[in-house]
């Protein structure tokens, strides 16, 4: 069989046929994102910043706990608050994240009692500038407007309940969060 | 138009003159088409941009490499360096003009076509050694040094290939050697010498310095080989003339082995059908091979021609003039 096979080129031939059933019967794989093909991220996608606002308040649902500062690996949340006297409150005066230092971890969304940080599914940002890029809470309410349009409701984050974390071991407001 | 016409100087040089225009088109197309095949064997799209599908994308290529700064490194010896890619051109692609293309279109129509075009493509490895020897770079030296070998010896086998067809034909001259053909009991010579055409297209990889023999030019190990110090219109020359050789060598092998412009049945309207046919099939070939099989290593190379390739085509020789004794 050696010989034979050599003598007659049997592997080469194994390899023009592939190379030929691949020319006759398979498509390109090839995503022409954007002019053709639309890339839609998977459910959990981690991309750009938000702040979830709050229907009622129309504010942020954020109660300043600074757990997501602290979680964070490459410390680009900066929150500053004030203690509301009345309400006995904390009331967020800052809370901005430098997207350009962000890694993407999502611990802030998972660490979040609330759940008012998340990481949107919207991918197709840019900034010519540090500035743009640089996300107080202002702009991370309109990503969060920005973003909710295109959602079905209601909204719920994967990385809110995040998988393999026991339920009841989850703050309350996010056992019982059903989403927005 | 009767092209038994063409007779004085004037006639045969806008013959020439349109030969040239076809050929450099159908070059410039190949180098789309393989671009193309290549890229669906790998489930890629290919050129897709200039143009609808891409097709103006050799007319973009052209007008890039034109546009280029013609660079000549400081240490190159400038007057070989230039005339360097002019000889491999002009040696690769003049071998079009011995083939017949039709019964009546052959533009030098040489009792001796078949050793010519041996002549040319031989000559042609002088552009690639020259060309690395002036570059005074250790890429394009040693691309120079593979190539020159490597054509030296896979030159050999080619032509011990094509004098098996020469002695069924009993001409050197190509036209005849068509016609010997057409009145051939298989009307192609590719049936009773198809271990000849076997030896002569894996010589003609090799003569072209097409992949898997692409050694010269080896990219992961010489970077491009001899042509590496070359830029612009320079580069294009070579590039145009390693398609321009692929096309003469599948011009040959059509016109030797597979009958030349005869056909099963005439096209009316159409005189080259049959040509263009075969030759675009080889081309085809190529390209396939190409984008299937990997490059040898340069020892291999080295005994598949002389170990394995000479000597079938020797034993094939000495068979057919056996033969042609006999009967």
């Amino acid at each position: 069989m050696g010989l034979l096979q050599k003598v007659l080129l049997l592997e080469i031939w194994k390899g023009l046929a592939l190379t030929l059933r691949k020319l006759l019967l398979e498509r390109p794989v090839t995503i022409q994102y954007p002019e053709k093909d639309k890339v839609i991220p998977k459910p959990g996608f981690r991309g750009r910043h938000a702040l979830v606002r709050d229907p009622q308040s129309g504010d942020t649902l954020c109660i300043g706990c600074m757990r997501c500062a602290r979680v964070c690996p490459s410390k680009c949340i900066q929150i500053e608050y004030e203690v509301d006297p009345e309400a006995k409150r904390r009331r967020i005066v800052r809370y901005d994240i430098e997207a350009l230092r962000c890694v993407y971890c999502g611990y802030c969304e998972e660490v979040c009692p609330v759940n008012a940080v998340v990481l949107t599914e919207f991918f197709e940002y840019i900034g010519f500038s540090r500035e743009e890029l640089y996300f107080t809470k202002e702009k991370l309410l309109q990503n969060w407007d920005d973003f909710i349009k295109t959602q079905k409701r209601p909204y719920l984050n994967p990385f809110w309940k995040p998988r393999g974390y026991p339920e009841r071991l989850l703050p309350a407001k996010k056992r019982a969060f059903t989403g927005v | 138009m009767d092209i038994t016409l063409l007779q004085g100087p004037v006639l045969v040089a806008v013959s020439g003159l349109i030969l040239l225009l076809v050929s450099l088109t159908h070059v410039a197309y190949l180098t789309y088409a393989e671009r193309k095949i290549i890229a669906r064997m790998q489930q890629r799209l290919g050129p897709n941009r200039v143009g609808p599908r891409g097709i103006l994308q050799p007319i973009a290529d052209v007008l890039k490499l034109i546009q280029k700064e013609d660079i000549f490194p400081a240490t190159v010896d400038r007057p070989i360096f230039a005339i360097a890619p002019l000889i491999s051109l002009v040696c690769a692609a003049s071998g079009l003009a011995l083939i017949p293309l039709w019964e009546r279109f052959v533009l030098s129509n040489l009792n001796v076509g078949l050793l010519f075009i041996l002549a040319l493509s031989s000559l042609s490895a002088y552009g690639v050694i020259l060309s690395g020897w002036a570059s005074n770079s250790r890429y394009a030296f040693l691309g120079a040094l593979r190539a020159s070998a490597q054509v030296i010896s896979y030159e050999v086998a080619m032509s011990l290939a094509l004098l098996s067809v020469v002695l069924m034909a009993g001409s050197f001259n190509l036209q005849d050697i068509v016609k010997a053909q057409m009145e051939s009991p298989f009307k192609v010579f590719l049936i009773p010498q198809i271990v000849a055409f076997f030896v002569f297209m894996v010589s003609a990889l090799a003569e072209t310095n097409r992949v898997p023999f692409d050694l010269p030019e080896a990219e992961t190990e010489l970077v491009a080989g001899y042509f590496v110090e070359y830029s612009g219109i320079r580069f294009a020359l070579f590039y145009l003339a390693e398609y321009f050789g692929m096309v003469v060598m599948s011009a040959l092998a059509v016109t030797c082995f597979l009958g030349g412009y005869a056909g099963p049945f005439e096209v009316p309207g159409l005189p080259f059908f049959w040509f263009l046919i075969k030759l675009y099939l080889l081309l085809f070939f190529y390209i396939w091979v190409r984008a299937t099989l990997p490059r040898y290593r340069y020892d291999q190379l080295m005994s598949l021609g002389w170990k394995v390739l000479i000597p079938v085509a020797l034993l094939n020789l000495f068979v057919t003039a056996f033969l042609k004794l006999m009967f």
